[in-house]
Parts: structure tokens; C-alpha cells; sequence
């Protein structure tokens, strides 16, 4: 590894870092598009800042670009606000538009500037490392490393100094304000800390990889938990990692390197999509294999304790009854049979007195309906497991 | 002349012919199926879908070899449509939100399309120039063919519509109603976003990855203002389309450097702003007049209220009284005394005013029961 290939994944994994922060937040109040549209808008802020300063890596440019997203932020609430359209449709008018002004502005003055919309939007990491911070004739190293590094400590101090408010305002808007958090400033505060990040990003990854590195690495640490600090200490493992494999698969392809981040960053959420032990598709779809097993169990039953007529017991009839497919009705029976809640004799099934139990219970719930009956329940219930 | 010039060349020229043909149908099309994507909250799913379109393009090229713009069209429809059930996949059975899901898609798909892209042009291969043109579009690489193929599309999506008008207008505004009627709402649901997303994978072409989505918002948006039937909705937003199309082609022909598709998007845009502002009934202008004049007439209803109190104090109503004593009143005003006298409330002798029959009774009942004789 030579000092440039160290340098860029350092670059990546700030950037990484100072994304998944917001990124978190923005996941949790369920705003992760509005990333999206910042990462777009905030193009005619950089291209006006350009035409000033003809300097891509200006702090003028920063603030321009940064004060454009929450521009973006402003418009789409005042145009949800008029309840003219809903939020989601606000966001999508918003920042086409702007996006358009600022690629037009760019084509209209395509002579005298070299500035290109495939950079603002895919950036180019490999390149960073060349543009050096020099002050005083030394060279401290690449600018992007200074800018995202400046951004980072700035996100760090401010997610330490309010991190009760941001917790709070997240999940219980109500408790907040009466709790004397003013709501408009944290919210603001995100949207701008956002705007910041993504602008600062830009230049290194690309406006794309920006939003891929906010959501992706807080989606896939929510599935894992729902505790907020154990979510973000995830989410930024995630995302350094995927920084710096995304690195190396990018070198191995010689590829777009933030193109190969987002890749990797979208098969580790696939990975923790399929098999998150909770929450994961996997986990879901087989307790829902459960419960339908379950609740079949307990219509047999209770059509068992409705019936004391032989023929109505009887395994074909059930079968032709409940109307249930034979692998379903057998998987049923045998159920029930492992946990001793019926026995069968000369194909007649009939409830043992655990059954009959079990069923009295399960009618008292589902007459009542009270939580109460069914805590009871719940031990019976994971016994039939088997 | 210009314009005439410009017209002239629109139906002599054949590439300007192609592309104003072109752009105005894929704007009556997304336009229309633009419409349910807004009515059923799924407007940022057109962004979604579009980003997600862009790896299936790069694996249909890098499978193929070949630039044939059907195939790589297939295979932005093949990847657009994974990226959409995996959308619902993630909403449905995760505790992840729409919004978390769209943007996760949109920049994970994405980001795989842009490291496709880089990695094609990397590749020995003298084709590949080109389809980065996918990004932002590129309406003058449109030809004849291809405008035929948007024909057959938009004519399949039509029929569709019609088909299926009834069905997608109940699931539309009560999906659990139509549960209930026996309909299946998903086979329905699946229809219509499949060709939300066939909409989407025909304007790459022409307007780009990147703001296809406004293209499918925009006009339905703007449409939504002027009507609240869905008929009348989704034919203003299939010609708000065609006019965006239309427009656009001929401000960005008429200027040099100027693509096709953020044009169309702006122009679009300023179909939503005057919608927004114009519109009579939900408009920001008329509801601010509107606003206006309710407070006038509260202000109204004011005075004459005070001046029915103080009226009710002497036997013969039309005792005069000075006009100060109307001075501390907040909804006083010259103007508010002289439109009472107007409507013949009040009359006016010197500095006295009295009130007449008719201005009693109306004050007597004004909160009573609703006169509509102000309105």
C-alpha cells in the first residue's frame, strides 16, 4: 500500500463516518429521501459557487452549496404546507428542478468551466489524494482529507453536545416540546448538518454515494437493533467497512471506486436483509410460517370442542370441513398429537384433557380479548414448538 | 420569423420531427400513469425505479455487446422491476420505512449501475461510448423506431387504462373496500406499478436517470390542481406532458447547449408553479383573495353587530347616532360604514348614522341562522 491508496481510504472511511451520523437520524425520523434530494439541489449552489471563485475545493462554495439544500428543505415544506400535494411529491418537484437549473447553467457556460455533472454526482476518489492542503509551503496532506475532517468533528461535537435533544425530538416529537427543545431547530439543525456533509462529500464521492453512504450502513444497523447508540456505533462500522473493501474491489476492477463502496455497502444490506436474526426476511417469513401453523392449530381445536358428533371428528371429514390442503391437515394433526392435545382413535379424533383445557382458555382470549389471558397463554403456546 | 421558421422546420425536419413526437408522447404517457403514482403515494418511487434501471442497462450491454437501444431497455425494465419488489419486499416485511427503502434501492442500485459503467469502459471494446448518455438522456440520439416503440406503448397503456378503469380507480381511493368486493388487489397493484415502470424505462432514453422522475410527477402534480376527478385528472396530466414535451424540445433546439431533458423538467416545473398559483380552487392566489375576503366580511359582520347593540338600547331603532362612538370599535372603518350604507344597512345624515328596517333584522339574525344575502 503506498501513501495515496492509505490516504484515499481514509478519506472514504471519514466520509463514511460523518455520514452514517445524520444518516442514522434521518433513517429514524423517516426523512432518508430527503438526503436524496439534497444530494441533488445542492448542484446550482456549487455551480453559482464556482462562477465566483473558479475554486472547486472553496469554503464559499461549501456554505453556497450548503445553503441550497436547506433551501431544498424549505421549499418542499412550504409546498407541503400549502397541502397543495402530499410530502413525497413535494420532494420529488423540488429537486428535479433544481437539479435541471443547475445542469443548464453548467451547459450554458460549458466554455469557461470545467466543472462536470457526472464529478458533482459520482465524484472521483482516486484523484483526491493529488489535490494537497499547502499552508506555509508544507504540505499537510490532501484537502478533501481536511474538509471531511473538519466536517466530521463538527457533526461529532455537536452529536455529543445534544445527543439527549436529538433522541428525544427523534422519537417523541410531543416530549420534546414540551420539554423545551424547540423541534424547528433541532430538525433545521439535521437538515443543515446534512447539507453540510453531503456538500463536503461531494467532492470526494460523488452527490450518489453520499446518500448510499447516509442510508444503507443506518437501514442495515436497524434491523439489527433498536438501540440508538448501539445503532450508530453499527452503522459506522458499516460503513468504514464497506469504505474500505469497497476500496479494494474497486482496485481489483479498476472500477469507479465510489460506484464499488455502494456496491459493497448494498450487499451488506442484502446479507443483513436476508439473515438479521430478528428482523431479517428469513427470520420473518419463517415466524410467519409459525403463526399460521399456530392459528391453524387453534381453529382445529376449537372445531374440535364444537363438535361431539362422531362424523364431525372424523380425520377425511376435517380434512373436507376446514378445507385445508392434506400435507397442511396432517402437519396439523401431528402437531397437536406431539403436544398431547387430542388423541386418535379409529380415525376419530377427540381433545385429551390437556386439549380441552387449552381450548377453554384460547375461547376466554378470544371472547375477551384481554392481554391479560393470553401472557397465560404464551407458555402453552411455545411448548407446542416441538 | 422565428416561430414560423420553427414550425416549419418542426414538420420538415426530421430529426426535430422525431424528437418533438418523441418527447410529446413519453410526456402524455408518464403524465398518466404519472397521475396514480401521485394519488397513490408513491411519487419518489419514479426517482427510485429510475436509478435502479441504470445496472440493468450495463448488464444487458455487457452481456449483449451490442448498443441495440430495445435490449438495453429490457434490461432497464428487468432491473427497474427487481428494484420495485424489493422496495415492497423491504416495507412490507421489515420495519423499515418507504422512504428508507426508496433511497436504499435508488443509490445501492445506482452506485452498482455507475461501477458497471466504469468497469464497460474500461473494457477493450469500441461500442461502449455512449451509454453514460443514459444519465442524463439525450433526446437527439432519438430515432424513428423508437418513437414508434413509445407509440405502441403509450397505445397498450391507454387500452390498459380503460380495461382496468374501474378497478385501478377503487384500489386507487379504498384498497380494503376493494378487498372486499372479491377484486385482487394484487394482481392489480402488481399491473399498475409495472407500468409505472415501463413508463419510467422508456423516458431514459430521453430524459435521463436522473430527473425521469420529475417527468412522471410534474405534470400530474400541476394536473391535481385543476380538477378532483380522476379522468379529467389523468387527461390534463397526459397533455400538461406533451405540452412539457413539446415545449421543451423547442426552447433547448432553439439555444446550443442546451440538453433536452432538464429543459422539458423546467418546463414542467413552471406547469406546476402555475398551477399552484392560478388554479381556482386550490390555487395560492385565489385562496389568499378568498382569505381576504372572509376577513372583510367578518369585519362587516362586526360593525353591523355593534351597531345592532347599540341600536336594540333605543326604542325607535332608526334613532341617529354620532359616528365617533364607532371610533373605538376595531372593525370600524370608512370603508366598512359606506359599504353597510350601500347595502342599505345603515344610512348616513352628516356626521349621524341610523339603522334601517332591513339592517336591523339582518344584524338581529346575523348569528342566528346563515344568511347567504352578503355572499
Amino acid at each position: 500500500m503506498n501513501s495515496a491508496q492509505i490516504e484515499i481510504q481514509l478519506i472514504a472511511s471519514l466520509v463514511a463516518v460523518a455520514c452514517a451520523i445524520p444518516g442514522t437520524f434521518l433513517v429514524l425520523r423517516k426523512m432518508a429521501m430527503i438526503s436524496d434530494a439534497i444530494s441533488h439541489s445542492i448542484l446550482p449552489g456549487i455551480v453559482i459557487g464556482f462562477f465566483i471563485t473558479h475554486d472547486l475545493n472553496s469554503p464559499l462554495l461549501i456554505v453556497l452549496a450548503a445553503l441550497t439544500g436547506i433551501i431544498t428543505v424549505v421549499l418542499v415544506e412550504y409546498i407541503q404546507k400549502t397541502g397543495l400535494v402530499k410530502e413525497d411529491t413535494a420532494i420529488g418537484l423540488v429537486f428535479p428542478a433544481l437539479f435541471s437549473i443547475g445542469v443548464i447553467m453548467i451547459a450554458k457556460n460549458a466554455n469557461d468551466v470545467h466543472l462536470d455533472v457526472d464529478a458533482v454526482l459520482l465524484g472521483e476518489l482516486a484523484f483526491a489524494p493529488f489535490d494537497r492542503l499547502i499552508i506555509a509551503g508544507t504540505d499537510i496532506g490532501p484537502k478533501a482529507l481536511w474538509i471531511i475532517g473538519v466536517i466530521l468533528l463538527i457533526t461529532l461535537t455537536l452529536l455529543i453536545a445534544f445527543f439527549k435533544e436529538l433522541k428525544v425530538s427523534t422519537f417523541d416529537k410531543g416530549l420534546a416540546t414540551s420539554l423545551g427543545f424547540s423541534p424547528a431547530i433541532i430538525h433545521y439543525g439535521l437538515m443543515s448538518v446534512s447539507s453540510v456533509t453531503t456538500v463536503g462529500a461531494f467532492d470526494a464521492v460523488g452527490a450518489i454515494l453520499v446518500v448510499a453512504l447516509m442510508i444503507a450502513p443506518a437501514a442495515a444497523a436497524y434491523l439489527l437493533t433498536t438501540n440508538l447508540k448501539k445503532m450508530l456505533v453499527l452503522s459506522v462500522v458499516f460503513g468504514i467497512f464497506s469504505a474500505i473493501l469497497g476500496y479494494w474491489v474497486a482496485h481489483w476492477l479498476d472500477a469507479s471506486i465510489a460506484g464499488s463502496i455502494t456496491t459493497v455497502l448494498g450487499l451488506l444490506f442484502l446479507a443483513v436483509y436476508l439473515f438479521a436474526p430478528n428482523k431479517g426476511i428469513i427470520a420473518v417469513l419463517y415466524r410467519e410460517k409459525q403463526q399460521r401453523t399456530e392459528v391453524s392449530l387453534i381453529t382445529f381445536l376449537l372445531h374440535l370442542k364444537n363438535h361431539s358428533e362422531v362424523e364431525e371428528r372424523h380425520v377425511n371429514h376435517l380434512r373436507e370441513h376446514i378445507n385445508w390442503q392434506k400435507v397442511r391437515a396432517k402437519k396439523v394433526l401431528d402437531l397437536a398429537l406431539k403436544n398431547n392435545m387430542i388423541h386418535i382413535d379409529n380415525n376419530v379424533v377427540s381433545l385429551t384433557e390437556k386439549g380441552e383445557t387449552f381450548t377453554s382458555k384460547a375461547i376466554d382470549y378470544i371472547i375477551t380479548n384481554e392481554d391479560a389471558q393470553i401472557e397465560d397463554m404464551k407458555d402453552d403456546f411455545f411448548l407446542f414448538r416441538g | 420569423m422565428d416561430l414560423k421558421e420553427y414550425f416549419s422546420l418542426v414538420f420538415n425536419d426530421y430529426t426535430l420531427r422525431t424528437i418533438t413526437l418523441g418527447t410529446a408522447i413519453l410526456g402524455a404517457v408518464t403524465g398518466m400513469l404519472g397521475s396514480f403514482a401521485v394519488l397513490r403515494k408513491q411519487s419518489l418511487l419514479g426517482d427510485a425505479i429510475s436509478h435502479a434501471a441504470l445496472p440493468g442497462i450495463a448488464i444487458a450491454f455487457l452481456i449483449t455487446g451490442a448498443k441495440d437501444t430495445n435490449i438495453l431497455l429490457l434490461g432497464a425494465l428487468v432491473s427497474g422491476l427487481i428494484g420495485t419488489f424489493w422496495i415492497r419486499g423491504i416495507v412490507k416485511k421489515t420495519h423499515l420505512k418507504s422512504d428508507t427503502a426508496l433511497g436504499l434501492i435508488l443509490s445501492l442500485f445506482f452506485g452498482f449501475g455507475m461501477l458497471l459503467l466504469t468497469f464497460i469502459q474500461k473494457q477493450p471494446n469500441a461500442n461502449q461510448a455512449g451509454l453514460d448518455k443514459y444519465l442524463f438522456g439525450q433526446a437527439a440520439t432519438l430515432v424513428e423506431s423508437d418513437v414508434w416503440l413509445m407509440a405502441i406503448v403509450t397505445g397498450l397503456c391507454v387500452l390498459v387504462l380503460l380495461l382496468f378503469w374501474k378497478e385501478f380507480k377503487i384500489l386507487l381511493f379504498d384498497a380494503d373496500y376493494t378487498k372486499t368486493l372479491g377484486f385482487n388487489t394484487k394482481t392489480i397493484d402488481i399491473l399498475i406499478t409495472s407500468f409505472i415502470v415501463l413508463a419510467i424505462v422508456l423516458g431514459l432514453q430521453t430524459v435521463g436517470v436522473v430527473l425521469m422522475s420529475a417527468m412522471l410527477l410534474a405534470p400530474a402534480a400541476a394536473a391535481r390542481q385543476w380538477t378532483n376527478s380522476l379522468a379529467k385528472m389523468v387527461f390534463l396530466a397526459a397533455i400538461f406532458g406533451a405540452f412539457s414535451g413539446v415545449f421543451g424540445t423547442a426552447v433547448s433546439a432553439s439555444q446550443n447547449n442546451l440538453s433536452t431533458g432538464p429543459v422539458i423538467v423546467i418546463v414542467a416545473a413552471v406547469f406546476v408553479v402555475f398551477s399552484f398559483i392560478f388554479s381556482p380552487s386550490r390555487g395560492l392566489l385565489f385562496k389568499q383573495i378568498r382569505f381576504i375576503k372572509n376577513r372583510r366580511d367578518l369585519k362587516l359582520h362586526k360593525t353591523l353587530a355593534f351597531m345592532h347593540q347599540i341600536a336594540e338600547t333605543h326604542e325607535d331603532i332608526s334613532h341617529p347616532h354620532t359616528i365617533k362612538i364607532l371610533n373605538n370599535f376595531q372593525g370600524y372603518t370608512k370603508g366598512t360604514l359606506k359599504k353597510l350604507v350601500d347595502k342599505g344597512f345603515v344610512q348616513l345624515q352628516g356626521n349621524m348614522w341610523s339603522m334601517t328596517e332591513k339592517g336591523y333584522s339582518t344584524a338581529a339574525n346575523l348569528y342566528n341562522q346563515q344568511t347567504d344575502s352578503h355572499e
